[in-house]
């Protein structure tokens, strides 16, 4: 671009986000979560840091679990996005979910979000992962209030659920 | 009735769906429309007299609301206990990051580079950093003194016992600052009508606090405030009072621009700019007879306050009072105060002194032990407070409280006597050492002595059209369950099913002020006026001949729609009495402390490393008393998260003072566990009942921070024969701490070759 | 968030030609920034050096790995995440593998690409002293053509390298030598998780006829730049590892170390945790000589360590009915010793769900019996587990009939009120004293109950453990 005025002007970026394509005015160097959080009104993705050491704003990119304070929307052009709001099918609860509800995994919710997708990045590279392959896969996720145990064991839950099923 | 109970069932949390897909609204989720950003220009030393502001080239002034001293209608402080704490400093500045004037622009990202442009021209004051410093009173920083509280416990003859004493034992014991690290930043959004008032939303613990001070400061009646509270995403004290002061910058901005304001911080204000976790010393000095037993001591318990009064004088009152652990003293005289720093001040933080205190007392055990050649565990033993005998404040034990059993099933469950051993043979070869600690120790629920009946809390139960009930607290939900046991409790004092009952949000213009959340008091005491207040729905039915003495949940239900059919809404209220029996002495600070102590005995295995230093917990047993478990999931959930943040605190969590600022205020240098460092957390419970209590419970919330530190550390001492006596301990500490000491026999990581 | 986005450009152009274009027409404008994981947080700070940006962010000619004979080229643009599911690098290059495990998170590993650590030349970055010790050589890009150079040299100084302004890192190249090498690995940081370190270390040796036949050892976070520590490696070449050796490491080491006070540590423990590590390193190595010599429970463990996965599963059933058990133990090896063997029993133990043990419970049979109940699973039950519970049980079996019906009796009351049989570690236990303990468990509440026979059966199984260690 040779026009520093039009170079600087916000972008045409288009992506898909929790199954449906969408498109956004934004500037380039704007940061996923925020474009999440204002323009599209997904306010479920959380700031705890913005500096991508607390996982409050993990969402998944084309399957891939990233922390999306660190993200420039422009990056994001033609990806698909899925947030906390994708997870559940209308009413009916993603197994994850169902399972932090049942084992006490969410105390005061603002890690819950990030929380649920980093554990749903994990089973989808997973069938069965192992306490040690949980912790570590929700290693950079931060908690406060629980202290992880019924965290691990609403995943552990929620991995054998899916076997199951 | 419903025969099946509710309370001690692990039913689902009440906004449990909300959280886990998440709808949950928390403060930053709303937004309002015409809404401005508001940011805060702070102060950059620690101590002055500001001189001059300029307002920088560079910005489009005009755009921005400012607001400064000057522009505050009523009082320009924050009200809480004393009044000495500015909403904004007007000439003098008394810590790094106070807040001088406000701003707000309808881009939030206008405001940083705005915040930047300000600058002040200060004449800078001596500050001073430390406890030492301010008991030495080279510089006067508050009062006349730099002393904002004391208190003094005497029991007994503590002068005639030294002579008598076998032993005297001292000891000093420290605890450094701890940032609470609540995922969700602190935020508020604040409107301003002149005919409405103030409206504030936020994520806060405590309402009425807020409301409280917006009425000072706006010098507005209590009908033209209302605070609300939104989803909280975590608390732990570090949003008890602090969020009176983002709501009255929020408040001040939407007054001058006639607009709503939305203040959210980042991180790295948060945690250099908001309440942490007083620092604390403890001396020690123990009478002690030749067989173990104490005769008596005297205890010295200091606290760091920072700039501004604010609650440390509650918090002292709560560290002096548990100074002596779950331990008879004959005697004991307890000094405490709590002192001025040039630091931002120091507020709640779950425990509230009592972590501090009780640190020192179980450190300082251990250390008792060694010198009369007891073990841990035995010098524990002999000194175990039985029913009958009184605490430190002379209240009587009235509970049939079993500490030695309570220690023994410790044991047994940490299987502590075969670890010791086998450890004992591991230590002597190979570069990782391990050991065994124990620390045992009391935590009194609600508010201290005369608290209760000053707060005076009152609570409702609603009736409602559709037949269900609903619950009306001031009382908060930050995780801890607030929602989900109270409206169990509800449930069960009706026999109605827990989907039947409901709970307000904490609405200052819907609620009634049930006293703020904090002080492990919820569950115990709002719980009880929650049940008398149902109660009283229940009483309301059957004296209008709509209800039978028994009856099924769909028979109250039917008798609640008629009932509001025919005369409308109705509520019960009920009004916080103090028990009859229950004396405290506010002038001598003798008596009955709280009315119920919860009692717990934590083991903690550490193993060190001597390549790396490092300390990691490998097992953990919490076992507590708390009168009756009335959501077990929840409470398991309550102490493994208390374990995790006091071990937070024990190990990992050092603040990094420069000048009264903290420099690692960000999340990739303070440094909390994260889902790999912890060990599993072993949970049991122990139900004595509680009189005082709904349904017996007694308050859990905080007693889980005051164990895991003294135990770690005597763990670690157990481990490698060297004694610490501060948190938190670093691995650079351990390895200070081994250099330095003269134990010749012990090898290093690479003394030999294996 | 103290950056105003609206400030900032940001270039795609989408290929290698053009991105390196672009930098040539304006030298030092453009940072060039890949996942962002460390641009990002500078830029959220406010802090970025320049408000223009050029993604090379999923460029295919940098996203790739060259297999070649002598050497793989990495591309700069491979993220932690490539790193770890690369199986040459997994196998052949095993201190890169593991620091892509230390880097970050999981999300972080997923954006943070190796060129993006090269360039933004932190000593303490988890993979460069790995880079170093496998002697990688960088290519940079630019207008101008390739060039290539050691990674050695990169770095002159903190935070500074040999880029020039308008260049990038196109490669990584690692050369395919280092197979037969025994390698180590350690990060020190403030926990396990998302840490910057306070000293690394990635170390490869090899030894021949007793002595060292080769040696490269290289530290993070102990100078301004990753460091290799030639003199130390001078020091070692060609020696027999013993006490001696080691002080002299640690020596060489502690000259060659420049380490500093910061936010995070103290030059002093850096120094002496650095002299500990490489001490660990020979250490090790020359265990690794060593390790084969031995015998008995360290060859039970050894022969389980390398036993297939359904044979080994088999192996340690005995001890423990849980399935769930024996694959978190499987998954932990290889565990080399007891002490390592019995701390991970009991870690796996405690993270178990409640359904995990509730499966261990019902192998044993009942207290006073010598068969467990055939209603319940057989799976967990084995002729082993038999044997042993019969050894555990014995005084009860040799107890006196009035005791022992009273336990029976105690037993079924147990089994009334908590829906299992009653299972305690009777190993030493008189009869009596097990009537004891049984009622006053009964008046436990179930969660309370559970958490005993868990303990219980911790015990057991670490009783057990010390049996099968016996072959």
């Amino acid at each position: 671009m040779t026009d520093s005025r039009q170079s600087r002007a916000r972008a045409e970026i288009s992506f898909v986000v929790n199954g449906q394509a969408r498109t956004v005015h934004a500037y380039p160097m704007e940061r996923l979560i925020d474009v999440l959080r204002q323009q599209l009104e997904l306010t479920g993705t959380k700031e705890g840091c913005g500096e991508g050491e607390c996982g409050s704003c993990s969402v998944l990119i084309d399957g891939v679990l990233v922390n999306s304070c660190l993200v420039p929307v422009l990056q994001v052009q033609g990806s698909s996005v899925v947030t906390i709001e994708g997870l559940a099918a209308g009413e009916k609860l993603h197994v994850l979910q169902q399972a932090f509800l049942e084992c006490g995994g969410a105390q005061c919710g603002i890690c819950t979000p990030g929380m649920i997708l980093a554990a749903c990045h994990l089973l989808e590279g997973r069938l069965e992962p192992t306490t040690e392959e949980i912790r570590e896969g929700l290693s950079g996720n931060l908690c406060r209030c629980t202290g992880y145990r019924q965290i691990l064991e609403a995943v552990a839950e929620a991995a054998r659920r899916r076997t199951a099923a | 009735m419903n025969s099946e109970h509710i309370v001690g069932k692990s039913v689902p949390r009440k906004e449990g769906r909300d959280k886990v897909t998440g709808r949950s609204q928390y403060v930053d989720d709303m937004v309002l429309p015409n809404m401005l950003f508001g940011a805060t220009v702070r102060s950059q030393i620690p101590r002055g007299r500001i001189r001059t502001i300029r307002f920088g080239p560079g910005i489009d002034w005009d755009e921005f609301v400012i607001v400064s001293a000057k522009d505050i209608p009523g009082k320009n402080c924050i009200a809480l206990i004393g009044d000495d704490q500015p909403c904004l400093a007007n000439e003098f500045v008394n810590h790094p990051e106070e807040p001088i004037l406000l701003m707000a622009h309808p881009d939030r990202h206008l405001l940083p580079k705005a915040v930047g442009a300000v600058s002040i021209d200060y004449e800078p004051l001596p500050a001073i950093f430390t406890i030492e410093e301010s008991e030495r009173r080279d510089g006067i920083v508050w009062g006349e003194d730099n002393i904002f509280k004391t208190y003094l416990i005497e029991k007994g003859d503590v002068d005639g016992i030294w002579e008598k004493a076998h032993h005297i034992v001292e000891g000093e014991y420290s605890t450094g600052a701890q940032e609470q690290l609540y995922i969700e930043n602190n935020g508020m959004i604040a409107t301003f009508d002149a005919a409405e008032g103030i409206t504030v939303w936020g994520s806060l613990q405590c309402p009425y606090y807020i409301h409280k001070a917006l009425m000072a400061l706006c010098d507005l009646p209590a009908e033209k405030v209302r605070v609300v509270q939104m989803e909280t995403g975590g608390a732990f004290g570090g949003k008890e009072e602090y969020p009176s002061m983002i709501a009255a910058h929020a408040a001040l901005l939407a007054i001058k621009s006639g607009r709503p304001v939305k203040i959210i911080y980042d991180r790295m204000e948060d945690m250099a700019a908001t309440t942490k976790r007083h620092p604390s010393r403890t001396r020690h000095r123990t009478a002690v007879s030749r067989d173990g037993k104490i005769l008596g001591g005297e205890i010295d318990f200091t606290i760091d306050g920072g700039a501004y009064a604010t609650l440390s004088s509650v918090v002292l009152s709560r560290g002096a009072i548990h100074a002596g652990g779950p331990y008879y003293w004959p005697s004991v005289r307890i000094r405490a105060k709590a002192v001025a720093t040039n630091a931002p001040p120091h507020g709640a933080f779950r425990g509230f002194g009592a972590p501090q205190s009780l640190f020192a007392m179980e450190r300082h055990m251990d250390r008792v032990a060694r010198e009369v050649g007891l073990s841990p565990l035995e010098i524990r033993r002999r000194n175990f407070l039985k029913p009958g005998q009184t605490t430190t404040t002379e209240q009587v034990v009235r509970e049939p409280i079993n500490l030695e059993k309570l220690l023994d099933r410790a044991l047994e469950v940490s299987d502590y006597h075969s670890k010791k051993q086998r450890f004992e043979k591991e230590n002597r070869c190979g570069g990782k050492k391990k050991g065994m600690g124990v620390a045992a120790f009391l935590h009194g629920a609600g508010f201290t002595g005369s608290g209760e009946r000053y707060l005076s809390s009152v609570v409702g139960v609603e009736g409602c059209a559709d037949g269900s009930v609903r619950v009306l607290v001031s009382s908060t939900e930050f995780g801890q369950g607030t929602k989900t046991v109270l409206s169990q409790i509800a449930a069960e004092a009706l026999g109605l099913a827990y989907e039947n009952v409901s709970i307000a949000q904490p609405d200052t213009l819907e609620v009634p002020n049930s006293g703020p959340t904090v002080a492990s008091r919820t569950v115990m005491v709002v719980g009880k006026l929650v049940q008398s207040a149902a109660l009283g729905i229940r009483q309301t039915l059957i004296s209008s001949n709509l209800l039978r003495e028994t009856y099924t949940a769909g028979e109250f239900r039917a008798a609640c729609q008629n009932y509001v059919a025919a005369y409308g809404q109705f509520r019960s209220w009920s009004r916080y009495e103090a028990p009859a029996d229950i004396f405290w002495d506010d002038q001598k600070y003798r008596g009955e402390a709280y009315a119920a102590f919860a009692w717990a005995v934590y083991i903690a295995e550490v193993t060190v490393d001597l390549t790396t230093y490092s300390v990691s917990v490998n097992d953990f047993v919490a076992l507590q008393e708390v009168g009756k478990v009335l959501h077990p999931l929840l409470a398991r959930g309550q102490i493994i998260g208390g374990v995790a943040q006091a071990i937070g605190l024990s190990l990992y969590e050092k603040v990094v003072w420069q000048n009264g600022r903290m420099q690692n205020c960000q999340m990739t240098n303070y440094i909390m566990p994260t889902s790999r460092d912890l060990p599993p957390i072993r949970v049991f419970f122990e139900e004595l009942g509680n009189v005082y209590g709904a349904y017996g419970a007694k308050g859990i919330g905080e007693l889980p921070m005051d164990g895991p530190a003294p135990a770690i550390l005597n763990a670690v001492e157990d481990a490698l024969g060297v004694p610490f006596d501060f948190v938190p301990l670093l691995p650079e500490d351990i390895m200070d701490g081994i250099t330095a000491s003269s134990q010749a026999s012990f090898v290093g990581a690479a003394g030999g070759v294996r | 968030m103290r950056s105003n986005p609206s400030e900032y450009e940001m270039a795609a152009p989408g290929s290698l030609h053009a991105t390196v274009s672009l930098l040539a027409r304006e030298p030092g404008v453009w940072i060039p920034i890949a996942g962002g994981t460390d641009l990002m947080v500078q830029y959220a700070a406010g802090k970025l050096p320049s408000r223009k940006l050029v993604s090379i962010w999923n460029l295919p000619e940098l996203r790739r790995v060259e297999v070649a004979a002598r050497e793989i080229r990495i591309g700069a643009g491979c993220t932690y995440t490539d790193l770890r599911a690369n199986q040459v690098v997994g196998g052949e290059f095993p201190l890169l593998h593991i620091a892509a495990r230390w880097t970050g998170s999981v999300a972080n590993q997923n954006r943070g690409t190796i060129g993006g650590n090269i360039v933004n030349a932190s000593p303490a970055a988890d993979s460069l002293p790995a880079l170093l010790v496998y002697d990688a050589e960088l290519i940079l890009v630019s207008v101008r053509g390739e060039r290539r150079l050691p990674y050695a040299s990169f770095h002159t100084g903190y935070k500074k390298t040999l880029l020039a302004a308008d260049e990038l890192v196109r490669a990584v190249c690692l050369p395919r030598r280092f197979a037969g090498h025994f390698s180590h690995a350690r990060k020190v940081g403030a926990r396990n998780a998302q840490a910057i370190s306070k000293v690394c270390i990635a170390a490869l040796g090899r030894l021949a006829d007793g002595v060292v036949d080769d040696v490269c050892i290289a530290l993070g976070s102990v100078a301004p730049v990753p460091l290799r520590l030639t003199e130390t490696e001078r020091t070692v070449r060609g020696k027999v590892i013993d006490s001696d050796l080691l002080l002299l490491a640690k020596k060489a080491a502690a000259t060659e170390i420049r380490p500093i006070d910061d936010i995070r540590s103290t030059a002093r423990y850096r120094s002496a945790v650095a002299g500990n590590l490489v001490a660990e390193f020979l250490n090790r190595l020359n265990s690794e000589r060593i390790g084969t010599e031995r015998g008995g429970a360290k060859e039970v463990l050894a022969k389980w360590n390398c036993l297939p996965l359904e044979k080994a599963m088999e192996s340690i059933l005995p001890c423990c009915g849980s399935q769930a058990w024996v694959r978190g133990m499987v998954a932990r090896r290889p565990l080399s010793n007891e002490s390592a063997l019995l701390a991970a029993s009991n870690e796996t133990w405690h993270n178990l769900t409640p359904a995990d043990w509730m499966e261990a419970f019902r192998s044993h049979p009942r207290i006073g019996e010598s068969r467990p109940d055939d209603s319940l699973s057989t799976q967990s039950r084995t002729v082993q587990s038999v044997e042993w519970s019969a050894q555990e049980q014995r005084t009860v079996a040799d107890s006196e009939a009035a005791v022992k019906i009273a336990l029976a009796e105690a037993n079924r009351e147990y089994e009334r009120r908590f829906n299992r049989i009653f299972i305690v570690c009777a190993t030493g236990k008189s009869a009596p004293e097990i009537l004891d303990i049984l009622q006053q468990r009964l008046r436990n509440d179930t969660e309370t109950e559970l958490q005993e026979t868990a303990e219980q059966q911790r015990q057991i199984t670490e009783i057990r453990l010390r049996k099968w260690l016996q072959g």
